[in-house]
Formats: structure tokens, C-alpha cells, sequence
């Protein structure tokens, strides 16, 4: 209830305005920005919350002619059953390490290559650089495929034969249970770094000009108003993109170690959504698959909470 | 601006209404199944071009099956992968929204029965004589039985043993070697091609033996049957032997490590081509046609079909494979692999059953496999696509594009896989003697197939309906076998028997116990 404070009682009563009447005249006032966001509310209702009425199959026995509501429950079976598995704890590791390499090579690499696109005072070469940046984001895993193994295999791969040419041993990187893990991390960046530094690019512009040109009148030099300037303004948004990051922690990349992946290095390779793949789908698991889900969600959730938590107490930044 | 926001609102409105009318009235009336009335039936089928596109809009088919049938066609093409396929099968029984009739391979065929979403078909080949006379001999019905009753329409799949074993003639003679016909002979022209530069181009780029690893549930276990012929010198081919003393898991044979140790020391000493455990079935196809090894095992049409051979020919005029015989081990064994019968299996819906649709169905299947089903799924329109010639075999004479090899008229051949039966006509039609472009010689693809079916093979028939492991045996096995070529982990009697023992105790044990359960109660074993 909004009041106003006033001195007199009956005078109070008059000018108390139900929470009601204050929604509906804020909603008539920003009434187009309301039904901008009409559109994605529409989206998000049928295709993400209506769903999670279908995540109780987790909690079953799930059989198709039965239907969602009519298949047996089962406690936590499939929950059992995912955390049981003989490669879990292989499977957690190897996604988590994906994960979490992935935060730690792509993001620096996507905010250098912003901060870089930034500086150029060319614009024609900002802009040939953006395009070619952005390009591989474009590329689907199975080109990014044809394209590295033209680049890594063992027989005449070009980055083997330069290796062969300095003296050394040709490396199977696609079969290597070593080099695998960096063909991963690595192709992921060179992939998605261009795609990633355009929310950064973003922040970047927000950043007044007036600051810069105070800074270089007295005398700081490119790395200082980087540092000074560049890095503070765009703390916010990459403290949002780490929390946000944290939410789909186990989501290592389902298209890319599919594509890229092979029994020889199934050890450093099989991550949750790949055994689910097998498991749950291709054996109509679909129980199984939905409490893997339900597990990486949760896992998301709690991972998002913490981080945001710890971000408001360090940084003073947060999403919420 | 106002006119706008209406307009939105009423596409919002009808956005938020969708899905109540997305599930339908609720009542269906059935259908009489007449031209006026007809039955409409919901087709999902493999195509037999997976890179040309769906059969048209305006196919003649259409008509003809709603004139003739009163029936109302839907036709959707799966996935080519078989991995989509099985995905997009699944998650369509997940929501019970399987199509009237769709081809589904075993192992989802077994998923799908225990869910209850197939019908039984056991009484529908006494509605069909014609076809079943045709298609659906004792091996076909017994390959779609689930737990003694019959739930698919299976059907003649690739033509059994149509793989060889290659060799590069060409570099034989130039290197003054023979034909190898053990596996000694085998490593020493390996030996060859790699290291004596068979090509002659003063460039250590060749190997001797080119392969990827091509694997499946039931008949091809890792490290593939491009591996079968060395693998069929040690007698452990096939994922499953059939043979009364060693029946089980080919795993257990103490021949199988024999063959690993084999073929480690041909990696160890870069005799086999060393991308082909990163290759894809298209990177090993490339890499043959660019010379890069001399020894391969490969199906007859993927090497001599006229577009196949074509840039081989091109890129080596003077070049030459042959169809060698199968190589003989250190005990006398050979094979060139594992056969099964292939069979491609068309499942109806339960739902579709209890629909009424069923007698419909078998309507549709019988006039498929009438002639002028057969003439129209196989090839096309006569005079459109497809000519006779004076042995009565359709070709396409000068019919260009339109014709059923033609760019515009293979699309009408889409379903021809629903009613061929790797008859005569139908090979004679589909592998035509040639001559070829750069180097004029004359190519078959039948002739090829008729060679390489001749050489000695190993009866696994059965092996697809073994039973299949799950996702962490399944692992384990590719994964400790891929490792011990890789050199990750050592190849030694010890480490063996360490992988076999925690096979058995993660669940290889069972696996084998119940394949040779099934191949018991099925009568498989030999």
C-alpha cells in the first residue's frame, strides 16, 4: 500500500492509492513496453515452463503409452541410477573441466580480443577483423570437424607437418588423450571468442569518452587507462557473464565433443550430455535423461546463487 | 499506431491459443477409405538418395494411391545418420506421436515394443501374398519377432557381402610383388607401399593399409569391420561368434588379442594409414581416391559405381584395384568378415492400430509390391524416367535429367527401398557396365559385387538381433580396445586379462551371457 504522508487523518484516507490502481496505471503508462514484452513472455511460458510439468518423468517409470501422469513412480531410481554409473565420477570431472576451461581460455580471450577491436583506430580494419571473428561462430561443429582434422591429423595435417619439418613427431591430436582436452578448449575459443567479445564491445561503448581523453591529458599511458578506466567499466558485465556462465556449468558442449570425440579418447572426452546421448536417448531413457537434466539445472542453480552471493560481498557486482 | 497494437494483440492472442488446438478436436471420425473418403496414413521412410531431395508435391504416386487405394499419403524422409534416426524415432514414442507406419531399426524396434507402442503384425502377410511371397521369407518375419510375436514388416536391406578386400594392383607390379595371400605377405606389401614409394613420387606420402573405424551394436564390434580381414585371419570377425565351441562375445577368443597385437604392431611401425582413427567414412573415401594407401576394404559400389570410381580415375588413370581373396592367418583361418542378413524393418503404431488403419497399411504395402508399384517406387514414371531396354531392364536412355539416375528424377525413387529386393533387374538396372571417363576402362559394379560375394565369408546370421549392452559396457569395451592400439595403455597378457576381467565385473559378463542365451533359444549357434 503507497501512502502519503500527510498531517491530517481524513486527509490520509483520501490520498492512500491501492496497489491495484498504482499496477494498472503503471502498466497503461509503459503499456507498449508491455506488450514488447508480451512476445517473449508467450515463448517462455510455453516452451520453458509448460515443460517443466513433464520433469516429474524423472521421478518415474516412465512408459510412453502410460503418458507423463499415468507411468509408475520411482523415488529417486534414475538419480540412482546417473549418479551409480560406472564413469559418473568421469563424467562430472571431464564436464566440469570443459566447463570451467572453457570460462577460463574463451572470456579473457573474448575481452582482449574486445578491448583490441576497440583501440583500432582503423575502421576498416575493425571492421575486417570483427567479420573474421565473428565467422566461425557461424560454422557448424561439422565443418569445424573437416576443418581441423585438414589441420591436425597425424598423416598431413598442416600443423603436423610443420611439426615434421621442425624435426619433431607428427601428434595425433583427434586420438590423444593429452591433446585432446587443448583441441577442445582451444577450438571452442578460436570458435566462439569473436561471438562472445561483441557483449563486451557493447560495454565498451558505454564507457564515456570524456574519461579516456582526461586520462591521456594527464599522461596515463594505453595499458593504465585499460586498466584504470577500460577494466572497472566493463566489471559489471563480465561479473553477469561469469554468473550466467555458472548457471550452465554442466553444459560442456554437447555438438562439439559429439562431433569431435572417439572411443581412444572417451576418457578425457565423455561428459554428461554425451553418456546421457547414449544412455538416456538412444536406449529410451527418457526418465534417466530428464533426472540428468533436472541434476545439471539444480547443480546450475546452486552454482548461480553462490556465485552472485559471493560477487555482491567482493565486488560489490551482481546480477541480483 | 493503434491499428498495430491490435494487430499484435490478436497474433498474441492466437500465439497463446495454439497449443489447445494443436492436440485437435479430440474426435476423429474414421475415414471410408475411399478416393472421396480416404484414409490418411503418415508415412516416415529411409530415403534411398540421403543427399538428393524429398519426393516432390506433385508426385503421380499421390494420385494413384488416393485414386486407387483411397488412401491420403504423408510422407516424411528420416535422418540418413542412423543415430538421428533412431533419435527422432525415440522421441516421437516418448510422446506417443509415432507415425502410422515408419522404418526403425532392431534395437529401437525392441525399445519401442516394450513401451507398447507397436502393433503386432503377425496377421498381416496372409492380407499381403504377393509381397510376402516376395519379401517376407522366415529369416525377414523372424528378424521383426519380439518375444515370439511379429512387430515390423521387415525387408530385404543392403545386399549381403558386398565388401572386398583391395589391393592397388598398380603398385604390386611396379614394386615386382604378388598378390599376398597370407598375413605375412600381407605386412611385407604393406611394408612396401608405405616406405618404396609405390607411387613413384619420390614423396614418403602412401601407407599400406587404409581403414577407419566403422562399428554397430550387434555385428561390427570395434575396431570395425573395415579391420574384418586381418581380424578374419585370426577367425575373431564379427562381434558375435556363432561357432558351437567358442560361442559368446568374440572378446573371449584368445585369438582376439593375437589380432591386437597384430594390428598395434602395424600401427607401431606406420604401416596403416595413421589417420584412420580420426577419420569419418567420407575422409577414408577421399583419401583412396587420392592414393594415399594401397589396401583397403571397401563395399562394391562405393568403389565402382560410375560417380564413386570417377575421381580415382581422374586423379590415377594407370591406377587399378583388385578383389583379392582373404588372407591367411598363422592357423590356416581366413575370412573376409562377418555376414548378416541386412534387413530394413517398417513398424506400425499401435496407435494407428487401434485407429483401424492397419488393413489399410497392408493395402498400401501389397500394391507396392504389385508391378505397377514395383515400375512407379523403383524408377519412376515409364517414358518419364525410365526406359526398358531390349533385356527388359529400365535404364535410363536419353531421358537426361528427368531420367532415374538424373539430377531431377532420382527424387521420384525416394521409397525404391520399400520395394526392392536385390533381384536381378534391380541390379542389372542399378550397377550398369561402363566405360570409364579418363582411363577407358570398363567398370561394373555388379561384376565387382559378384567377385567380392564369392570370396569367403563367416555365417553370422543372427547377430542382429543379439542383444545390445548399455552405455558404460558399451564404453568400456571401444574405450580399452581404442587405448591399447593408441599405446595409452600397454598391450600385454597381463593388462589384457586385467580389461577382461573388469569387463566381466561391470556388466560384459551379462552381455554375454544373455547373447548366448538368445543365440540358444533362436537355434543360432553353428
Amino acid at each position: 500500500m503507497s501512502t502519503l504522508k500527510t498531517k491530517g487523518k481524513s486527509k490520509d484516507l483520501v490520498l492512500q492509492r491501492p496497489l491495484k490502481s498504482k499496477l494498472r496505471r503503471e502498466i497503461v503508462r509503459h503499456r507498449s513496453v508491455y506488450l514488447l514484452a508480451l512476445l517473449p513472455l508467450v515463448y517462455y511460458i510455453i516452451f520453458k515452463y509448460v515443460p517443466i510439468w513433464n520433469a516429474q518423468i524423472a521421478f518415474k517409470d516412465f512408459k510412453a503409452i502410460r503418458g507423463v501422469v499415468g507411468s509408475e513412480w520411482i523415488g529417486l531410481e534414475n538419480f540412482r541410477t546417473f549418479v551409480n554409473s560406472f564413469y559418473f565420477w568421469s563424467l562430472l570431472r571431464n564436464t566440469v573441466m570443459y566447463s570451467v576451461g572453457k570460462l577460463i581460455i574463451s572470456l579473457p580471450l573474448s575481452i582482449v580480443l574486445a578491448i583490441c577491436i576497440y583501440e583500432c583506430t582503423k575502421p576498416g580494419l575493425r571492421k575486417v577483423v570483427q567479420t573474421l571473428a565473428y565467422l566461425p561462430h557461424f560454422l557448424s561443429w561439422v565443418i569445424m570437424y573437416g576443418i581441423l582434422l585438414s589441420l591436425l591429423a597425424p598423416g598431413d595435417g598442416v600443423v603436423n607437418d610443420i611439426i615434421k619439418l621442425l624435426g619433431g613427431k607428427p601428434i595425433d591430436f583427434l586420438s590423444n588423450v593429452k591433446a585432446f582436452p587443448w583441441v577442445v578448449l582451444f577450438s571452442d575459443a578460436w570458435k566462439e571468442m569473436g561471438w562472445s567479445a561483441i557483449i563486451f564491445i557493447a560495454a565498451l561503448m558505454g564507457i564515456d569518452v570524456s574519461l579516456f581523453e582526461a586520462a591521456m591529458v594527464e599522461g596515463a599511458n594505453s595499458w593504465q587507462r585499460v586498466r584504470y578506466i577500460t577494466f572497472p567499466a566493463i566489471m559489471p558485465v563480465i561479473v553477469t557473464v561469469v554468473i550466467l556462465k555458472l548457471g550452465t556449468i554442466l553444459d560442456a558442449g554437447f555438438n562439439q565433443i559429439f562431433m569431435l570425440y572417439s572411443p581412444q579418447v572417451y576418457s578425457v572426452a565423455d561428459i554428461i550430455d554425451t553418456w546421457v546421448y547414449r544412455q538416456g536417448l538412444l536406449e529410451f531413457e527418457f526418465g534417466l535423461a530428464t533426472a540428468v537434466g533436472l541434476f545439471k539445472g539444480v547443480f546450475g542453480m546452486i552454482l548461480v546463487l553462490f556465485a552472485n552471493w559471493l560477487s555482491k560481498k567482493l565486488t560489490e557486482n551482481s546480477l541480483f | 499506431m493503434r491499428k498495430v497494437k491490435g494487430f499484435l494483440l490478436v497474433v498474441l492472442a492466437l500465439l497463446i491459443a495454439m497449443p489447445v488446438f494443436a492436440s485437435g478436436s479430440g474426435e476423429t471420425k474414421q475415414a471410408a477409405g475411399t478416393p472421396e473418403d480416404p484414409v490418411s496414413i503418415d508415412l516416415w521412410f529411409g530415403a534411398a538418395i540421403t543427399e538428393a531431395g524429398m519426393i516432390p508435391e506433385d508426385w503421380v504416386g499421390y494420385d494413384i494411391i488416393r485414386n486407387e487405394l483411397g488412401i491420403d499419403l504423408h510422407l516424411t524422409m528420416l535422418p540418413s545418420n542412423e543415430s538421428d534416426q533412431d533419435v527422432r524415432i525415440q522421441a516421437a514414442g516418448a510422446a506417443n506421436e509415432l507415425p502410422d507406419i515408419f522404418m526403425v531399426r532392431r534395437p529401437v524396434l525392441v525399445n519401442l515394443v516394450e513401451q507398447g507402442l507397436v502393433a503386432q503384425v503377425d496377421d498381416c502377410f496372409a492380407k499381403m501374398p504377393v509381397r510376402t511371397a516376395l519379401i517376407y521369407d522366415e529369416n525377414a518375419i523372424a528378424h521383426a519377432t519380439v518375444e515370439g510375436n511379429v512387430y515390423g514388416f521387415a525387408s530385404p536391406g543392403a545386399i549381403v557381402r558386398n565388401e572386398g578386400l583391395l589391393v592397388r594392383k598398380d603398385w604390386l607390379d611396379k614394386l615386382g610383388l604378388s598378390v599376398p595371400t597370407t598375413l605375412d605377405e600381407f605386412m611385407e606389401v604393406a611394408r612396401a607401399f608405405t616406405f618404396e614409394d609405390p607411387d613413384g613420387n619420390g614423396r614418403d606420402d602412401t601407407y599400406g593399409y587404409g581403414a577407419f573405424v566403422e562399428t554397430d551394436a550387434t555385428l561390427k564390434g570395434y575396431p570395425g569391420s573395415r579391420l574384418w580381414p586381418i581380424m578374419g585371419a585370426f577367425g575373431v570377425e564379427g562381434l558375435w561368434s556363432f561357432d558351437s565351441e567358442t560361442a559368446g562375445l568374440s572378446i573371449y577368443k584368445p585369438e582376439f588379442y593375437d589380432f591386437m597385437v597384430t594390428l598395434k604392431g602395424m600401427c607401431d611401425e606406420g604401416i596403416i594409414d595413421p589417420n584412420w582413427l580420426s577419420y569419418k567414412k567420407d575422409d577414408f573415401r577421399a583419401a583412396w581416391k587420392q592414393g594415399r594407401f594401397g589396401i583397403m576394404y571397401e563395399q562394391n559400389a562405393a568403389y565402382a559405381a560410375t560417380a564413386n570410381y570417377a575421381p580415382f580415375d581422374a586423379n590415377f588413370p594407370d591406377g587399378e584395384w583388385i578383389v583379392i581373396d582373404a588372407i591367411e592367418g598363422p592357423d590356416g583361418k581366413a575370412s573376409i568378415g562377418a555376414y548378416d542378413m541386412n534387413y530394413r524393418i517398417y513398424a506400425v503404431s499401435q496407435k494407428a492400430a487401434d485407429e483401424g488403419k492397419l488393413d489399410k497399411i497392408c493395402e498400401l504395402l501389397e500394391w507396392m509390391s504389385s508391378d505397377e508399384g514395383y515400375y512407379l517406387l523403383g524408377w519412376g514414371q515409364e517414358g518419364v524416367n525410365y526406359v526398358f531396354d531390349e533385356d527388359g531392364i529400365p535404364v535410363a536412355g536419353d531421358l537426361g535429367d528427368n531420367a532415374f539416375t538424373g539430377s531431377k528424377g532420382q527424387v521420384v525413387t525416394q521409397l525404391r527401398n520399400m520395394v526392392f529386393y536385390n533381384g536381378d533387374v534391380e541390379l542389372a538396372s542399378r550397377y550398369p557396365t561402363y566405360v570409364t571417363e579418363v582411363s577407358g576402362k570398363t567398370m561394373s559394379a555388379l561384376t565387382t559385387l559378384r567377385e567380392m560375394q564369392a570370396k569367403k565369408w563367416t555365417n553370422a546370421i543372427g547377430s542382429g538381433t543379439m542383444p545390445t549392452p548399455n552405455a558404460d559396457v558399451q564404453r568400456y569395451y571401444d574405450q580399452s580396445l581404442a587405448e591399447f592400439l593408441t599405446g595409452a595403455k600397454e598391450l600385454t597378457q597381463e593388462n589384457w586379462q586385467a580389461f577382461i576381467d573388469q569387463f566381466n565385473a561391470i556388466g560384459g559378463a551379462a552381455w554375454n551371457e544373455e547373447g548366448i542365451a538368445k543365440m540358444q533359444a533362436d537355434g543360432l549357434i553353428r
